[in-house]
């Protein structure tokens, strides 16, 4: 035999299940005394519940029902005037849709997720990949929210060195474009912060700030001074003047004079005028590395080199034995006669450039 | 008809007619409760109303998507409610009223269950009957809250025993215990507090209605 609590619960299913029918109550079961069940003690439980299901105490009162939906109604409607229209709101949205708290709280996840691999794999990029721009843009922001002139020296400085690091990996035929970013970046980076510590108060701050940028000039210095055997001439050119401004001792071109040959197929004569200029130098027309090489006459380096044509270079220079290179467009030229006399034909008087 | 997510949706964001459809769907359940708990009905209509209107105030925050969390919420406010409503009546001074009690004044409830039973009015009669009701709500107040909620759920909502277990978060074995339990108990303590007659005066008042 079933457990009484069993028994109980299906002879009140039974019940439902009549009363949905539409059938009454059995009158027997209202009277426990005189119940003809086999289970009496199930039978006078039953009708204890069903006496209770009907107790009129317990029944509503259909005004009252109704006056009390009518209140409710407009208490609904007062708290609506209250509050405002809100119409499409999001945090009713998020309230009323557990899927769009789930949806949002992941994509935020996602979010931060991506932008923090994105930052974190923009570290290690260098200027020719696309995720460079992250990090330029990430550093940019951190100058920018610098709380003091230090920090932002410091933060400076440690772009710069980031910088330099760069460029050991870039100074390759492959990244030629990317070097030279790099390198105009290392300046921008070394030149703002010697402003940010120029204008920094005299102190113990101001010279630790100023040794750091000191020791990190240096260390540029001798970096890239390392790299210049492996990089082509525009390279070299762009990297000496960058030593230039780090204070190396580099060349520098003030002007040149070149006398071109009577006949074609002759020898020119090129003379140039300028700094550092290191025994042994090798030429540089337009940027060709011309395969003489010069010596010092009165102040001039002095070199001549076979000619072809009557072409005017647009741009003569020097390449140091240290690897370091020079260039200049302030030419003067002059052709010679069958005497081997000169006549000057300068073409301009602009400044040296390296 | 409706299910109840989208209808609960529509009244969490307040149109009236969802609103309505619930109300209608639990008044019997609130009611039940808590005229069960409490002596008299005015009192009960009273709690009831304060339960529904909190029920229109915080239906937009209610996170419930079906039926027995419906219930259970609604449930729960009522329990705080009817909480209150003795906590109060703990602090203040008991007092005779001149007036007529909640249910004689009713034309309906239980006078009118009087009134059936007895045309006349027989003011003894009604009385009796009073005092066999608060009997009744002595021996609920007796139960613990989850077989009163067992009996709501099932003899007055009518709800199954699955739901029923949902609502309380119980397996549906726990419920048909409490169900057993509770009914146990009322049958012991009315049968305790009256002669074996008066016991199932209960059940006669209710034959008698019939007749």
């Amino acid at each position: 035999m079933k457990p009484l609590p069993e028994r109980l619960n299906e002879r009140l299913e039974q019940h439902n299940a009549r009363s949905s029918y539409g059938e009454g109550v059995p009158d027997w079961l209202l009277s426990p005394v005189h119940a003809p069940s086999q289970d009496p003690e199930a039978d006078e439980l039953v009708a204890l519940a069903l006496r209770l299901q009907s107790a009129p105490p317990l029944q509503v009162d259909p005004d009252y029902a109704w006056q009390l939906e009518q209140r409710i109604l407009t208490r609904n409607a007062a708290l609506h005037l209250e509050q405002p229209v809100r119409g499409w709101s999001f945090p009713r949205l998020l309230r009323a849709h557990p899927v769009f708290r789930v949806a949002l709280s992941l994509c935020l996840l996602l979010l931060l997720l991506g932008t923090g691999v994105l930052v974190a794999a923009a570290q290690m990029t260098n200027p020719d990949s696309p995720l460079y721009v992250v990090k330029h843009w990430e550093q940019q922001v951190q100058v920018s929210l610098a709380h003091s002139p230090e920090n932002q020296a410091h933060l400076d400085l440690q772009f710069a060195q980031d910088r330099l690091k760069t460029l050991v990996t870039l100074a390759d035929a492959a990244h030629v474009q990317a070097y030279s970013e790099a390198l105009v970046e290392l300046d921008q980076r070394i030149s703002a912060a010697a402003r940010v510590i120029d204008a920094l108060p005299a102190g113990a701050e101001h010279d630790r700030v100023e040794s750091q940028l000191a020791t990190l000039q240096a260390d540029a210095r001798h970096t890239l001074r390392g790299l210049l055997p492996q990089l082509a001439l525009p390279e070299r050119l762009l990297t000496t003047d960058e030593l230039g401004r780090l204070g190396d001792t580099v060349p520098h071109l003030v002007s040149a004079e070149i006398i071109l040959p009577a006949h074609p197929n002759g020898q020119a004569v090129i003379s140039i005028a300028g700094e550092d200029i290191q025994p042994g130098a090798q030429l540089l027309v337009d940027s060709r590395l011309m395969d003489v090489r010069g010596s010092l006459q009165n102040g001039w380096y002095v070199f001549v080199a076979n000619w072809v044509g009557n072409q005017h270079p647009q741009r003569l220079g020097i390449l140091n034995p240290d690897g370091t290179a020079a260039q200049t467009t302030t030419i003067t030229l002059n052709s010679s006669d069958d005497h081997g006399n000169s006549n000057h034909g300068g073409n301009g008087n602009s400044k040296g450039k390296p | 008809m409706e299910a109840i997510d989208r209808q609960l949706d529509r009244a969490r964001r307040g149109e009236p007619e969802a609103l309505s459809a619930l109300y209608r769907q639990l008044l019997p359940g609130v009611f039940g409760y808590i005229a069960a708990r409490v002596p008299d009905r005015a009192t009960a209509e009273d709690l009831t109303s304060d339960v529904f209107l909190q029920m229109v105030e915080s239906i937009s925050r209610l996170r419930a998507n079906d039926e027995a969390s419906v219930a259970a919420w609604i449930l729960q406010i009522a329990r705080v409610t009817v909480a209150g409503y003795y906590r109060k009546r703990e602090h203040q001074p008991a007092f005779v009223s001149l007036e007529p009690r909640g249910w004689e004044e009713e034309e309906s409830g239980a006078s009118r269950v009087i009134s059936d039973s007895n045309p006349n009015l027989d003011p003894v009669r009604s009385a009796e009957a009073r005092d066999e009701w608060d009997t009744v709500v002595k021996a609920i107040n007796t139960l613990t809250e989850e077989q009163r909620q067992v009996l709501v759920g099932r003899l007055i909502l009518g709800y199954d025993v699955a739901t029923v277990a949902r609502m309380l978060g119980k397996k549906a074995n726990a419920v048909k215990a409490l169900q057993f339990r509770a009914l146990q108990r009322l049958q012991r303590v009315l049968g305790k507090q009256r002669s074996p007659e008066q016991a199932y005066a209960f059940h006669r008042y209710r034959k008698e209605d019939t007749l």
